[in-house]
């Protein structure tokens, strides 16, 4: 079960709010997009998902355990936003990326099982043509495949992703949320993904969570799309 | 062979063999983490170590371990501290070493063979505790990489992800430096202070050249140092020089060989693709 609870969350930087009392429930099995405009504390509720930040206040649970005792356990998968930084010139092929993968899972696998997994994981995001070469000689969106084929090698059972379509252009960041939608609905890996791309990322999602320091709406991103879509970019632009 | 008939040179070249193994292994690590200058700045706090040690009655080897290791605890501590700054910090350890080192050696009155030794390196006064003392840093820098390998190459491509998974980033960082000390004072009886951290960077820069994956990566990169330290080591030998030079010149003679044989390669590729485009045009 790995359903995610935020509870009353509040971050500052100093004296700057950037998370202000947020609480949501994603249930086992959403695809939820966060979105909100630049500055509105989208990554930084992603971080604190992921326990990386610890809230100012506030409690996140996954799975009805608190997140600093929940992570570590390759329950989560996540594909950072500037991780293109280290990749560039990084001297590892795609193979060995993606298996480094398996050592973030709770045990770590035999040698057979490991070379099937990582395989698997290549042939899942459509990468195994890549395998011998470098990450870093891939392009963006081949890149953030990989990143993601590294997170599925663990098995998590919440994918959280950080702007996962920055960069990259329109086709490949389209394969992207294709393969999302399909790990969400085959697999029933639960994703969380912070998106610029507010159309894309509102098609491929079941709930969406419009941020700006506050939480401006969160539901189906059906309510979303339609009954709101009035006030929608009020909400993204505003936060009113 | 008349070269190997010497203990001093048996004790230099186990010594070097050494060296050339466990430089290139954190090496590859301190390259992919944006830290290539890491090497010097302990370089020079190892040279404070040394002056230090000898004033106080220590063995300067020890005397070094000490204070790199401080060293590397400290530039740890201002990185986490001071992420977007973390070469500023760095420099400012690289000063403070040099300061010390000069400090030192002005009141210790150490003699300047010895300074020099510790300098550029040297192969008639590696002793027995030297080899001892090296193999067993040896030993424990190629154990803690084997075991830590994995989290080692995750954290260096990126630490937010090692962290999700539960890694503890900011243990295996703080050991990751005590390490990069530990290789330091290692190397410097043979290559140097002043030039150990081209053994942990030239090699490894060589082995990118061939474009492998990380693991191949640090294999040819231990491959090129012993074969630094070798032939620089017996180069030395007939040459009367300081191996520190000899073996460094020799790394980056291979890097230029490499760089050039890159060149050639691709130069042929482009080749190729303009004669097949143009076979192609008409």
């Amino acid at each position: 079960m790995c359903e995610v609870k935020l509870f009353d969350i509040h971050f500052s930087y100093n004296t700057n709010v950037a998370i202000d009392n947020i609480s949501l429930t994603i249930s086992q099995g959403d695809f939820v997009a966060v979105v909100g405009p630049n500055g509105a504390g989208k990554s930084t509720m992603l971080k604190i998902i992921a326990g990386l930040i610890k809230p100012t206040r506030g409690q996140v649970q996954i799975g009805g355990k608190d997140i600093f005792t929940a992570k570590g356990h390759g329950l989560i998968g996540y594909v950072p936003q500037n991780y293109g930084k280290n990749v560039q010139g990084f001297p590892a092929t795609v193979k060995e990326v993606v298996a480094l993968g398996l050592t973030l899972g709770a045990a770590a696998a035999k040698k057979k099982a490991a070379n099937h997994i990582t395989n698997h994981m290549m042939e899942l995001v459509g990468v195994e043509n890549l395998r011998d070469r470098r990450i870093g000689e891939l392009s963006g969106g081949q890149q953030q495949r990989v990143m993601v084929a590294m997170a599925l090698a663990a098995n998590p059972q919440l994918l959280l992703l950080d702007e996962p379509t920055s960069g990259i252009d329109y086709e490949a960041s389209a394969r992207i949320y294709e393969l999302l939608g399909t790990l969400n609905k085959n697999l029933g890996i639960t994703i969380v993904m912070v998106s610029h791309d507010i159309e894309k990322a509102v098609s491929w999602a079941n709930k969406v969570a419009c941020i700006n320091r506050k939480l401006c709406f969160f539901g189906s991103s059906k309510e979303f799309d339609g009954t709101h879509a009035q006030s929608r970019h009020l909400w993204y632009y505003t936060g009113q | 062979m008349e070269f190997f008939q010497y203990d001093f040179i048996q004790r230099a070249l186990l010594a070097g063999l050494i060296t050339g193994i466990v430089c290139p292994l954190i090496g590859s690590f301190v390259v992919v983490r944006r830290q290539s200058l890491i090497g010097d700045g302990l370089g020079h706090i190892a040279f404070a170590g040394v002056t230090g040690g000898y004033m106080v009655g220590l063995y300067p080897v020890v005397g070094a371990l000490i204070l790199t290791i401080a060293g590397a605890v400290g530039i740890e501590l201002v990185r986490r501290r001071h992420i977007a700054f973390a070469d500023m910090g760095l420099a400012i350890f690289f000063y403070a070493g040099a300061a010390m080192a000069i400090i030192f050696s002005t009141m210790t009155r150490m003699p300047s063979t010895g300074l020099l030794s510790f300098l550029f390196g040297s192969i008639i006064t590696v002793s027995l505790t030297d080899v001892i003392t090296i193999a067993g840093a040896g030993t424990l820098v190629l154990l803690i990489v084997y075991f830590l390998f994995d989290k080692l190459m995750l954290m260096s491509l990126d630490e937010d992800i090692a962290n999700v998974a539960g890694i503890n980033t900011g243990m295996i960082n703080m050991l990751f430096s005590i390490l990069t000390a530990l290789v330091v004072v290692v190397g410097m009886t043979i290559v140097g202070i002043l030039l150990v951290s081209a053994l942990m960077i030239v090699p490894v820069a060589t082995a990118h050249l061939l474009r492998v994956g990380f693991k191949a990566t640090m294999g040819w990169a231990v491959i090129f140092s012993m074969l630094s330290v070798f032939i620089g080591l017996t180069s030395s030998f007939y040459l009367d020089i300081a191996p520190g030079g000899t073996i460094v010149m020799t790394a980056i003679l291979f890097y230029i060989i490499m760089t050039i044989i890159r060149q050639c390669i691709a130069f042929k590729e482009r080749l190729k693709e303009q004669i097949s485009s143009s076979f192609g045009d008409e």
